[in-house]
């Protein structure tokens, strides 16, 4: 957004923030180190705001909660829209200077008011109309969110939402303000930022540019395809038809990608799977071979983190047996298919090679990166400091385009067979997959099985209590899972975390794909919830 | 962190409505507010009528009761089985031994104590008719604020709680500051062992305390007015109660709160009391600030003792120079507490600066051959007879390096040994310390342990490091508890080293 | 904001803002003042009452850590008071602490400030053990003890767990000589609302807060790697403990030197079992003709795997292959794997899975 996808600013600018508007991010269990900066900026009198279908931590100490329905963020974005534009509280000048699309965007939101809002987030107006009001006359006004935007059929659109009203507020290049996403996993954004993407070279080249092509082409000495490639959402979904082979590092697909039944049906069908890890994960079942991974402790290399800061990761002990680098293994498995990587002797050379081919991290090295610690990009040259503020001046792109969007529910709603609306997430104390952190003893005891959390009324309505084993189903597939009763959930509306290999949520889960970037509608599937049939 | 709509203040009544902190009780209220259970434990675990709240006799070890037999009574409930606890000084020395009984109800073993004959001449005159008809208050608004300043500071009145700070120089200060959010708060947590005063005020006179209560928060324009309570005080709570009744009507639209102690000396210091009205543990706060700048929930805050407020009526109607004049070397009169060793123990209203010798003879003269008394509660130790017709007022008595305090005199006769006098102060002081600090929470317990030990063994090295480990207390402390609790030891062996081996 | 505040600490002067400290000024002139209780992440208490200093014109020692700076200001911080202070106080600590064989506060593999402060300003009269009656919690939880000889009742880890975690799990309980740290009703911690960061023990200077797991078998000379946490996306900057080739704790950077601040999570401080957990993968698989997985060379398994590989591209087409990155790996391992897709077979397909 606004010309870069990471934070627009940096994780301690939060302590100094005046307001926070929390979406689709339930911060304290997700990113609690973020969570603690979050915690400082209310406890110097800053006023939040949490946009969140359950009750979360944050909430608690919320000026206003707004629990939505889940899927249904594009029309509260509009009714704030709505309230700001027609109540004259955006920033005229910012407006005037530094975006474009102004009328279209005032005569999309003309009807999307509170009372619209109200009607399909169940949120009450008034409620929207003072968020709006707050966040639009806070100077300081940042948004922080993550998957609870983006994993929906509407994700693109959740976004543009949000970047709208950071563009009309002129809450941009402001200290303590801006559009951050908050990343998931330590490096997302190292991964993308180093092209791990069907359309991006390394710092967001696009491969259909034949500037950037030439640029690799030269680079690496190989004439390269200007076709952009097939996401993982499509290659999903491909695999036994155009997808035949896969070579598959660091990931457990099947437990993690949506729709997991159907993502098992396909690896069945592949001819040939390679798996590159660090223990025996689920997808493991479908390999051919299976090659033994360092882990973070054992290599050398940097992640980058959610404010788009490079930093060092410093190999500590030996890997266990055989076991090597990831870096390593690719360049032989290259050299084996033909292709002569350099016989790098360390990942500092990896990386420099990448920033010899990339603006953006030109100035960033080892070297430095080991005297000054972490740098945040764009850093261009070898005298750069680093950017821990985004858009300071103006705008990167220079001109912001404002988007109207249109609410649009999603893709699956509860109906009459499928009552419950599922959303999905992380717990504090376990990581996605949970190879590592199950394996900790005290993660374990805390929570040691899949749960769903559960609204007293909806387990009542089934004959369940808390504790009981229940039997939850969708289109997709079904799981076992234990009953919550939360005070913290609406009635109607069910949780799940995405940690268990043995009750995988993700079997449950819709892979429907957001319609420009194919991210899963993980958060909104329908599913029916019933006692464990004893047999 | 707060939680918003989670307010502190109410743990400790909601504690108290759960009947103390019982297992459990910290969730339940948990979840009743959402405040951390956590804090509720820590808040509860501080005041012992919370912390250990089975019904039972409550026996004062306070040294007047200690002199009067306490012992011997708690034998007897032991003997018949009866459920006890032996608590500090209750604040009833002058009908000593005392205890108070399941339902928090005074249980006196000994005669009820004397105050002065009324007279129309003393300014409180605890004998005198209760007659609350407020015009203090009407002339007070007719004279205007300033007006009342002048008075006070030609009153010369010093506060009556233990510092003996100028009143008016208090009232000034709160109602110059900029927050116009403003509290009065009556310090009503008499216990200072020794003391009772403050008690005879509320049952005898309780509206002269409300009226002064109401001029203060008229002058610095506070709009909520604090009672803190003991908790251990019941008959005095219902005497508050009653005054309140019959003041609503003359109080106007001044919010007018009656919180309970639940069981901490402590909290009769100034800040540990504000913590304890916020809900919190009573840990003194570092000052400055100073709440007259910074007080309950961070705004200014006019705190003045039940005896200082109670004096304010008559100043208003017969003038600074009239109160001034009820003193000797300075201002007013005073309400001195005397127990112990003494023919008639009682609450004598005289003028400020008499000496020890003529409190005796006001209260019937000696029991026995006295040797020493302790001149302004435990916090001020002991003096020996030699010192006798020193003025008990604050300037004298800091010059013998005491403390005339809350005029808690005890006397004390030949029967008595300074050691174990000095014992049974310093056990006070182990129990009652907040424990924030560590010059007052450990210095507290080695001194106890020292006078302990010196007690079996009646060995002088026992007691080799009194004096340094009472400079540290003095010097490294946060608040007056720690400066002063080893006071009681440092003294005795100051002032009667034959009793001490030396 | 401007520095408009000059005092004078030991004769010597410095400027510093309006709300700053005595302690801030010494720091800033780099007079070494002691403190226990104090620490920037969280409000200041002023209770341990190691930082006393002499101010002109206030009658007793103040807390430096508390007392706010102002124009004019003459401090005294080592004073024969305040140092007689000092020896004093760290004789009191020592009598309420576990001691050593060699008199001095007891170190468990972790540093002991009140250890090196008696050391450093040296102790007054050896005052016999108070023994004060403060409670320990039994507790199941499996990353965090208490220790309460080893307590020093400063409040950090209390005032950390309320104002920085905002969990307030626990609590300052009891009071005088038996106040300790506690839960409610001395629950353990999983029973609380404890979310196991660990703040507790990293803002402990005592060591009466201390990791279970390390608890018996660290020395402090482990080796300290910085590294990056490979969990969540803030890039928590981590000194890995190294000893005999094995990662034995986890621990911060010091407070304002990083991204965290001198903070972690659960995941981040304890959950670095899994690197030397038994169930590795150590050695290459290959699956055999009756489906097994079984072990094989290195050498072979890169034969196999790029045989496998260039056979779909040679029957399929290059664009049957897929490549499937990682979050989870570094930012040189997802430039190689993009650069194989590309440059080593010709396609755009890879990409790594940004969500969840």
């Amino acid at each position: 957004m606004f010309g870069a996808g990471a934070m627009t600013n940096s994780i301690p600018e939060i302590r100094d923030t005046e307001l926070m508007f929390v979406i689709g991010s339930n911060t304290t269990e997700a990113h609690p180190i973020i969570a603690m900066e979050m915690k400082k900026a209310v406890h110097r009198g800053a006023k939040l705001i949490v946009a969140d279908p359950r009750g979360i931590w944050l909430s608690d100490v919320a000026d206003l909660h707004l629990q939505l329905k889940p899927g249904t963020d594009v029309a509260l974005l509009n009714g704030m829209l709505h309230v700001i534009l027609h109540e004259g509280l955006y920033d005229a000048d910012f407006v005037a200077k530094h975006t474009e699309g102004l009328e279209a965007l005032m005569a999309s939101t003309v009807d999307t008011t509170p009372e619209w809002a109200e009607e399909i987030t169940s949120v009450p107006a008034d409620s929207i109309r003072q968020a709006a009001r707050m966040y639009a006359t806070t100077k300081k006004a940042g948004i922080y969110y993550t998957l609870g935007i983006t994993e929906h059929t509407h994700g693109t659109d959740n976004v543009y939402g949000l970047a709208n009203l950071v563009a009309i507020t002129g809450h941009l290049g402001v200290k303590s303000a801006g559009l951050n996403p908050l990343r998931g996993q330590n490096n997302v954004q190292g991964a993308n930022d180093a092209g791990a993407s069907p359309i991006y070279y390394p710092g967001y080249q696009r491969v259909d540019n034949p500037e950037a092509q030439a640029r690799f082409e030269a680079g690496w000495g190989v004439p390269l395809s200007p076709d952009p490639g097939l996401d993982l959402n499509i290659m999903m979904k491909q695999m036994g038809k155009s997808i035949r082979g896969l070579y598959v590092m660091g990931e457990d697909i099947v437990l993690s990608e949506p729709n997991a039944n159907r993502v098992e049906e396909g690896m069945n069908a592949l001819d040939f799977v390679v798996v590159q890890d660090i223990f025996l994960n689920e997808t493991c079942r479908f390999a051919d071979v299976i090659l033994p991974a360092a882990c973070f402790a054992e290599k050398d290399g940097v992640f980058t983190n959610s404010d788009r800061r490079v930093q060092r990761v410093r190999k500590a002990v030996n890997a266990p047996g055989e076991a090597r680098a990831d870096w390593e293994i690719i360049c032989d498995i290259s050299r084996a298919c033909g292709y002569p990587m350099p016989w790098y002797n360390d990942p500092g050379e990896v990386y420099a090679e990448m920033a010899a081919l990339t603006d953006q991290f030109a100035g960033i090295t080892h070297e430095r990166i080991a005297a000054e610690g972490g740098l945040q990009w764009p850093c261009t040259s070898p005298d750069h400091p680093g950017t821990p503020t985004l858009h300071e001046g103006a705008p990167i792109i220079g001109k912001i385009g404002l988007q109207p969007t249109t609410y649009r529910s999603s893709a699956e709603l509860p109906d009459e067979l499928y009552p419950l609306l599922l959303s999905t997430g992380r717990t504090l104390y376990h990581y996605n997959s949970a190879t590592q952190t199950r394996r900790a003893e005290g993660a374990n005891e805390l929570q040691p099985v899949n749960f769903i959390m559960m609204h007293r009324r909806d387990a009542k309505m089934r004959g369940l209590r808390h504790g009981d084993a229940a039997t939850v189903r969708s289109r997709r597939g079904e799981i076992v899972a234990k009953v919550d009763v939360s005070a913290k959930m609406k009635s109607g509306c069910v949780w799940m975390p995405l940690h268990f290999a043995e009750a995988n949520t993700n079997r449950l889960t819709n892979d429907a794909g957001d319609t420009t970037t194919n991210t899963a509608e993980y958060k909104v599937c329908a599913v029916t919830v019933e006692a464990v049939q004893s047999s | 962190m707060k939680k918003k709509g989670a307010d502190r203040s109410q743990i400790l009544d909601r504690l108290e409505h759960h009947g103390g902190l019982t297992p459990g009780a910290s969730r339940e209220i948990h979840k009743e507010t959402g405040i951390p259970e956590a804090d509720i434990y820590g808040v509860g675990s501080f005041y012992s009528l919370l912390a250990r709240p089975e019904p039972k006799h409550r026996v004062c070890q306070g040294l007047s009761c200690k002199m009067a037999g306490s012992d011997a009574r708690v034998a007897e409930l032991k003997a018949a089985g009866t459920p006890y606890e032996e608590v500090s000084c209750l604040g009833q020395c002058d009908r000593a031994p005392v205890a108070i009984d399941a339902q928090m109800e005074l249980v006196s073993w000994g005669p009820r104590g004397r105050v002065s004959p009324a007279s129309a001449d003393l300014p409180i005159n605890l004998a005198g008719k209760e007659d609350p008809n407020w015009t203090a208050l009407a002339a007070a608004k007719q004279m205007g604020a300033e007006a009342v300043l002048h008075a006070l500071e030609a009153s010369g009145l010093q506060g009556r709680g233990g510092a003996g700070f100028p009143a008016h120089l208090k009232w000034k200060s709160v109602r110059s500051q900029a927050e116009t959010t403003r509290y009065v708060v009556v310090n009503a947590d008499e216990g200072e062992p020794g003391t009772f005063k403050d008690r005879e005020v509320l049952l005898r006179r309780p509206h002269l305390m409300l009226e002064g209560m109401a001029i203060a928060a008229w002058v610095a324009d506070a709009q909520v007015a604090y009672i803190y309570v003991r908790g251990e005080f019941s008959a005095e709570r219902r005497a508050i109660e009653a005054a309140l009744a019959e003041a609503a009507e003359h109080v106007g639209d001044l919010d007018i709160r009656l919180v309970n102690g639940h069981g901490a000396y402590i909290c009769g210091e100034e800040t540990a009391l504000i913590e304890a009205i916020e809900g919190k543990r009573g840990m003194p706060r570092l000052k400055p600030p100073y709440p007259t700048v910074q007080g309950l929930f961070g705004m200014p805050t006019l705190m003045n003792n039940v005896e200082t407020l109670a004096c304010v009526p008559a100043i208003l109607h017969r003038g600074g120079a009239w109160f001034k004049d009820c003193g000797r070397n300075e201002a007013g009169s005073k309400l001195y507490c005397i127990s112990g060793h003494v023919v008639f123990p009682g609450v004598y209203e005289l003028p400020l600066g008499v000496s020890f010798n003529e409190l005796v003879q006001a209260a019937g003269g000696p029991v026995g051959t006295l040797k020493g008394f302790s001149p302004g509660g435990a916090s001020s130790g002991f003096l020996p007879m030699s010192l006798a017709d020193t003025p008990l007022d604050f300037q004298s008595l800091a010059k013998v390096d005491t403390m005339l305090g809350s005029a808690g005199v005890v006397a004390l006769n030949t029967t008595v040994h300074m050691a174990e006098a000095a014992q049974w102060q310093q056990v006070f002081f182990e129990d009652e310390t907040c424990g924030q600090c560590a010059p007052c929470r450990i210095g507290c317990s080695i001194q106890r342990r020292a006078i302990d030990s010196f007690l079996k063994t009646r060995d002088p090295a026992d007691l080799e490091h009194v004096e340094d480990v009472h400079w540290e207390m003095e010097a490294g402390s946060i608040c007056g508890l720690g400066m002063v609790a080893s006071k009681p030891l440092q003294t005795a062996i100051q002032h009667f080293p034959e009793d001490f081996g030396q | 904001m401007s520095e408009s505040i000059k005092l004078t600490i030991d004769g010597q002067s410095v400027q510093i803002s309006e709300g700053q400290t005595v302690l801030d000024g010494a720091r800033k002139l780099g007079i070494e003042v002691p403190t226990l209780c104090q620490d920037d992440r969280v409000d200041n208490a002023g209770c341990c009452r190691m930082c006393l200093v002499e101010i002109d014109g206030q009658r007793r020692l103040q807390p430096s850590c508390a007392f706010k700076a102002t124009e004019g200001m003459n401090v005294q911080t080592a004073s024969n008071k305040v140092e007689k202070h000092r020896k004093m106080l760290l004789s009191f600590y020592l009598a309420d602490h576990a001691i050593d064989v060699d008199g001095l506060p007891a170190e468990r593999g972790v540093g002991n400030t009140l250890r090196q402060q008696a050391q450093t300003y040296g102790t007054g009269p050896t005052l016999p053990a108070i023994h004060a009656p403060r409670v320990a919690r039994a507790d199941n939880n499996p990353y965090i003890h208490f220790d309460p000889a080893a307590c020093v009742l400063c409040g950090l880890c209390t005032r950390y767990c309320d104002e920085v975690e905002a969990v307030s799990a626990i609590s300052l309980a009891g009071r005088g000589a038996a106040t300790t740290i506690a839960t409610a009703d001395q629950i353990g911690l999983l029973e609380s609302s404890c979310e196991l960061c660990g703040g507790c023990i990293a803002v402990c200077p005592t060591g009466a807060m201390t990791e279970k797991p390390s608890l018996e078998n660290v020395s402090a000379k482990a080796e300290q790697v910085r590294s990056t946490c490979n969990f969540c996306g803030v890039g928590c900057q981590l000194d890995l403990h190294v000893e005999d080739d094995k990662v034995v704790r986890v621990t911060s950077p010091p407070p304002g030197t990083t991204v965290n601040d001198g903070n972690l999570c659960v995941k981040g401080r304890f959950s670095y079992e899994f690197i030397h957990h038994k169930d590795r993968l150590t050695t290459p698989l290959i699956r055999n003709e009756a489906g097994q997985l079984v072990p094989t060379s290195w050498s072979n398994a890169i034969q196999v795997a790029a045989r496998g590989l260039m056979g779909v591209r040679d029957k399929h087409g290059t664009d049957a292959l897929g490549f499937v990155s990682s979050s989870r790996c570094t930012g040189e391992e997802n430039y190689l794997m993009q650069k194989l897709s590309r440059a080593a077979f010709g396609t755009n397909n890879c990409h790594q899975c940004a969500a969840t």
